[in-house]
């Protein structure tokens, strides 16, 4: 019996690490920009879609191969979004923004169903055999979805704490008109950010499409589940992001113990709602700034 | 003949529903990006009713209740929330609803539907009832327009603006914002409530699929592009919209296209949404900022 807890115990970590890796980009976007990017999921989608376009016929690539086109276009799109929307809207009301990144994340997610339909796929990868650790069955992608995470968070606190580059980051969502003030330079700030939650967004998204498959609705759901996980982590704080995706991807595993699995979602919804009510500044908290 | 009613009656019923997140959107600032959920319990709610044998007219004043205490049970949690949090808690909430509609599967039937929806026996069915169904659907959108333009006329839709502009200033002013605000919620849920009860009883069969994200873009779409904060806007809003989707379907298109219609309207829809937050934001009808004394 313990070790069916332990194996939902290492489902969550797994889930909880692609969590993790979605919730980063929406809030540095919110510790910056101060608003919720809804279209932020649809990087999560065209991550995944482009890796999956890259590495079927006609282009055929190795999926390690066709990783590196699908980023590139997904961090074009990130910038792209910023470039032509929300640069503009920056001054402006903010239900404005709110209401023009719900319209980009449905203009996207139906590009998605434009060029490839509204069915599931799924990656023509010969049947990836499970490893059993100590009595836990876990797949060779799972491993590397974990390993990825690890990776891409220790290179992102290497950036975040030891270059000038990621200590301007900070400063910018600390007080953005005290740090223009200073001669920090706002548009590599800017870049880099969209850059950043871009290669998080898409690389999580092709990771979750690995472990299980396409559609186009994949990025809405995970950035409820992105969503509460920053909330959990206090808005706009990079390190509570990683810790509140662990937590939810947890929280849900376990619970398929207890409630039925139709019901999973509820977990993060409902905890969003108990957070909103009770805490609504995080557990971690510190208020605002990448930290 | 027939056709041009039954897009007339959709066109009403969407504005029903537009004009009441207009009370919302339009008039208190909050940003509810979860509205279906309020048209859907109000569609499954009058459906279930009239399906068990309650009188039709008991299980729409059922369902149009039902609608206003969830929205209040809403209310009370989330108007404490700024903006945007409110906008992803009202989503979510949408999402919950959602959930439960499509796995409840002994109430709801889950991804079935509910089909034969009952009708009043003087408005019959078939094709024959649909001029009937037209006045009706007419009189509830004509006393929509008129009780929101009561509200919004009154002083208590003043403070709904000055809430709008700086909640501080209304707080100052000795208004009790949340009660104003919880009170624009369940009226507007009320009506978005009455706009899913007419749909459900009109279309006959409503199954969970309907009850989506999609939506809920759709009507946020009639309110910004009629003008939101208008009387007037979010009705054009409902019909320009409405006959733009239903004016597609003429188009003469190969069949091996089919598929792309519909992303393709996806697409225009967010397309448009974008464009009219950067270029116009007041929308085709913009909204009077000239202060008015008059009650009318």
């Amino acid at each position: 019996m313990t070790g069916y807890y332990a194996q939902l115990l290492v489902n969550g970590i797994i889930a909880g690490s692609i969590y993790a890796m979605f919730a980063v980009g929406l809030a540095m976007v919110y510790g910056v920009f101060k608003f919720i990017n809804f279209s932020h999921g649809e990087l999560i989608t065209w991550g995944a879609y482009l890796t999956w376009m890259f590495s079927s016929p006609p282009f055929s690539l190795p999926v390690y191969i066709s990783v590196v086109p699908a980023l590139l276009i997904t961090v074009g799109i990130g910038l792209a979004q910023d470039r032509f929307v929300y640069r503009s809207l920056r001054q402006s009301n903010p239900i404005a923004i709110l209401i023009a990144s719900i319209g980009l994340s449905y203009m996207l997610r139906n590009g998605i169903r434009l060029c490839w339909g509204s069915d599931l796929q799924t990656f023509d990868l010969p049947l990836s055999t499970g490893i059993l650790l100590g009595g836990i069955y876990i797949t060779k992608i799972q491993i590397l979805m974990v390993l990825s995470a690890l990776l891409f968070f220790s290179i992102l606190y290497f950036l975040l704490t030891r270059t000038l580059l990621g200590k301007s980051l900070r400063a910018v969502s600390d007080n953005i008109e005290l740090s223009a003030i200073m001669g920090i330079n706002m548009k590599k700030v800017t870049w880099t950010i969209w850059v950043l939650a871009s290669v998080f967004a898409g690389t999580g998204g092709i990771l979750l499409a690995l472990d299980t498959s396409l559609d186009p609705m994949m990025g809405m759901n995970s950035l409820i589940k992105a969503f509460a996980a920053v909330l959990l982590g206090g808005a706009g704080n990079v390190w509570g992001a990683l810790i509140g995706g662990l937590f939810i991807g947890i929280a849900e595993n376990i619970s398929v113990a207890f409630i039925s699995p139709d019901y999973k979602d509820f977990i993060s919804y409902g905890l969003i709602f108990l957070l909103l009510l009770f805490k609504p500044r995080g557990f971690f908290g510190i208020a605002g700034g990448v930290r | 003949m027939d056709y041009f009613y039954h897009i007339l009656i959709i066109c009403l019923i969407y504005s029903i529903f537009a004009q009441s997140l207009n009370l919302e959107l339009g008039f208190t600032g909050l940003y509810n990006f979860g509205h279906i959920a309020f048209f859907g319990i109000g569609a499954y709610t009058s459906a279930l009713l009239s399906l068990n044998g309650v009188p039709i007219p008991l299980a729409v004043v059922g369902a149009i209740t039902l609608a206003g205490i969830a929205g209040a049970l809403l209310a009370i949690p989330t108007l404490r929330l700024s903006g945007d949090y409110f906008g992803i808690a009202t989503l979510v909430f949408a999402e919950m609803a959602h959930l439960v509609f499509l796995n409840e599967r002994d109430i709801t039937r889950g991804p079935m539907g509910l089909p034969n929806i009952p009708r009043p026996d003087w408005i019959g069915s078939g094709i024959s009832s649909l001029p009937r169904f037209l006045i009706v659907t007419f009189v509830a959108a004509a006393l929509t327009f008129i009780l929101l333009r009561r509200i919004t006329n009154s002083p208590y839709g003043r403070s709904l603006k000055v809430i709008r502009e700086d909640e501080f200033v209304a707080q100052a002013l000795g208004k009790n914002t949340s009660l104003i605000k919880t009170k624009a919620i369940v009226v507007g849920s009320v009506l978005a409530g009455l706009a899913g009860v007419i749909w459900a009883h009109y279309i006959t069969y409503i199954s969970p699929a309907d009850f989506t994200l999609q939506e809920t873009i759709l009507v946020l779409l009639c309110v910004v592009l009629g003008g939101k904060g208008t009387h007037l806007g979010p009705v054009v809003g409902a019909f320009v919209i409405i006959f733009f989707a239903e004016f597609i379907r003429f188009i003469p298109i190969p069949s091996e296209y089919i598929r792309f219609v519909a992303p393709l309207q996806g697409m225009t829809y967010g397309f448009i949404l974008v464009i009219m937050m950067l270029k116009r934001p007041q929308g085709l009808i913009p909204e009077s900022r000239k202060f008015t004394t008059t009650n009318a």
